[in-house]
């Protein structure tokens, strides 16, 4: 998902925004040496590399949580390359190699193709990317994957148990398996704990999918008026003005990638989370013990995806959940039957 | 029921942004300059609005802003297209392009945040009867422009501009003066179709949140001949086909299929106009 569109906005930002102004024209790459204990007592060391500004993006602030936590654990010491455009990221892309850290760690699709360059190249570095893989395999990148559909059908289970209609929808980007992820299972988990609800799925489509709020707002309308209170939101951008059509009937939505309840306090119910820092953490261990070149996938059992509901801090995310307990064990339940693999989540990508 | 009154204002909200914009580009094409930068000027002004509204509190400035950067960026192309005498196609795409650099850089610099600015706090146009006050002004400046354009001595004037400027030119008329008018008038409205969008439609800021609808209203000027009439019966049509086009999804179509809508339309409209034009005999023109 392209979560850069996905940023909630805070005035206070505002400073962060004129420095990031200041230093970008020569920032290739922005040091934040901050954590690194000058001389790491193992000598590991990481590299974080990020697409965009870390600043208030919560998805990367956790992927810095993870690299920074990664470096103490293994007493190392770790860096966080910040990216501000396409052409900063090969830049900074360039500069981690070229420093031989122990580990390259990249977050999202935008480094797929650069790292597929660089483990060429440099066969002795090691490459861990989140949320994204290169097309070809390589002996020296490892990748970190999510199963999203397992949060998106906890969601459902919620819509499920909220819904007063019965009715439980979904705004997504884009008719694709992968897409589908984010509202097939929400319908299979509605079901699971209220058989009778219906439930049906609009695509914002077009000509920009991914930033077209005011059609998301469309589409979302269009389920609202059929009397469906519960939505959930993955429409990117999109998002907001699902939150928006939601806030103005009264009905309730859920976002996904990071918490989304701050922007329509009262409407977002929960959202499906990743916990990038699990990822980062978990992905550094796993290349550290030896075992590269491979692919895994981060679900409920490996704390990779979660929901706000689920995690420390829901009293005061803001979220509508916060003040539904009861919903909330039932779900966790659920989730315990996943974990377990006694319950499966189908994945609409899956072939 | 498939026809009903949710369908009807979903169709005027997917309207109202599209209508103020082909009414600028249709008073340009009048006279003589093909605006092709319609979806830029749109998003400046969507900028310029949840920018304005957010540091002042006030919408109703947000949309004065709309209108004074979008007119304000719109002289780019009279410069560069009146004055200069440059391309306008060129002119135009390049503006759209820079449009997209420079709101998503002004997002950065200005609210220090990527892809989307969005404040519950923000505040958005008052609905009246379920519309912004700029949609019935939209319907209003379809009356006003069609009344200019066939009664008005300024209309008359710059649509003789348009159609022969070196006879305007004779009579003492300066195409320049004029195409620059139309050009403004074009960026004021595309500035209101932004603050429509981005704070009416939604109430918000998103990179390239025009996503289109300039570049559909280009197309609503072609099919409406720059007629305002006929401008605003063709977004109409493209405001229906698109609310007909979310409904048929719920009807189990296919996203791709109920997304070609309204381009089906457009293709089907294009032809049926055009086959009835070739027929019509073309004696009249030689006269005039």
């Amino acid at each position: 998902m392209p979560r850069r569109h996905r940023r909630s906005a805070q005035l206070a930002a505002l400073a962060t925004g004129t420095v990031l102004l200041a230093t970008a024209c020569n920032a290739a790459a922005e040091k934040d040496d901050s954590a690194s204990a000058a001389t790491g007592g193992s000598g590991k060391s990481f590299t974080l590399v990020t697409p965009d500004a870390v600043g208030q993006n919560e998805f990367l602030k956790l992927a810095v949580t993870g690299v920074k936590s990664a470096a103490k654990q293994h007493d190392g010491t770790q860096k966080v390359y910040e990216s501000t455009d396409t052409a900063s990221q090969q830049q900074n892309v360039q500069a981690a190699v070229d420093a031989e850290p122990d580990v390259v760690v990249l977050v999202g699709f935008e480094f797929a193709d650069l790292v597929a360059q660089q483990a060429e190249k440099n066969p002795g570095q090691q490459f861990l990317i989140i949320d994204a893989c290169t097309t070809k395999t390589f002996k020296n990148v490892s990748c970190a994957v999510f199963r999203e559909h397992e949060g998106v059908y906890l969601a459902g289970a919620e819509a499920g148990l909220l819904s007063k209609s019965g009715k439980v929808g979904a705004v997504d980007v884009l008719d694709t398996p992968q897409f589908r992820r984010y509202s097939d299972p929400f319908a299979a988990g509605a079901e699971k704990v209220a058989a009778k609800t219906e439930t049906s799925t609009r695509f914002v489509g077009g000509q920009s999918p991914f930033d077209d709020s005011a059609r998301a707002k469309e589409q979302a309308n269009t389920l609202l008026a059929k009397g469906y209170d519960q939505i959930m939101a993955a429409a990117a951008a999109g998002n907001y003005g699902v939150f928006e059509a939601a806030k103005a009937k009264g009905a309730f939505a859920y976002g996904v990638d990071v918490n989304q309840c701050a922007s329509a306090p009262g409407t977002v119910v929960d959202n499906v989370i990743k916990r990038t820092d699990i990822a980062v953490e978990k992905g550094i261990e796993t290349v550290l013990g030896g075992t590269t070149g491979t692919t895994v996938s981060y679900g409920l059992k490996e704390g990779g995806i979660s929901l706000t509901g689920l995690e420390d801090g829901v009293d005061t995310s803001k979220c509508v959940i916060a003040d539904h307990k009861d919903v909330l064990t039932k779900v966790e339940a659920l989730r315990d039957q996943i974990v377990s693999g006694e319950l499966k989540v189908d994945d609409p990508a899956a072939s | 029921m498939f026809l009903d009154s949710d369908l009807l204002m979903s169709a005027l909200r997917a309207l109202t942004p599209i209508l103020l914009a082909a009414l600028g580009g249709a008073l340009c094409e009048r006279a003589g300059v093909f605006n092709i930068g319609l979806e830029g000027m749109m998003l400046m002004g969507c900028f310029t609005s949840v920018a304005t509204s957010w540091f002042t509190g006030s919408p109703w400035l947000g949309v004065l802003a709309a209108a004074l950067a979008a007119a304000a960026y719109s002289l780019v192309l009279a410069v560069g297209a009146v004055t200069l005498r440059g391309d306008a196609v060129v002119l135009g795409i390049a503006m759209n392009l820079l449009a997209v650099g420079l709101t998503s850089f002004l997002l950065r610099t200005v609210f220090g945040v990527q892809g989307t600015f969005d404040d519950p706090s923000l505040a958005g146009l008052p609905l009246i009867g379920g519309f912004t006050p700029l949609a019935y002004l939209s319907w209003a400046a379809v009356a006003v422009a069609a009344l200019l354009l066939s009664r008005h001595v300024w209309g008359l004037r710059l649509r003789g501009v348009g159609e022969a400027p070196d006879a305007a030119a004779t009579l003492g008329v300066s195409p320049a003066k004029y195409q620059y008018g139309a050009i403004l008038l074009s960026g004021v409205l595309c500035g209101l179709a932004g603050a429509q969008l981005a704070l009416g439609n939604v109430t918000l800021f998103t990179e390239n949140m025009t996503a289109g609808r300039g570049w559909i209203a280009v197309v609503a000027v072609m099919l409406g001949r720059a007629a305002p009439l006929g401008v605003l019966l063709a977004a109409l049509l493209f405001g229906l086909a698109e609310a007909a086009g979310f409904r048929l999804q719920g009807l189990g179509l296919p996203q791709q299929a109920t997304d070609a809508a309204p381009y089906v339309v457009t293709l089907g409209a294009l032809f049926l106009t055009t086959a009835r034009r070739r027929r019509r005999p073309r004696t009249t023109g030689a006269v005039q």
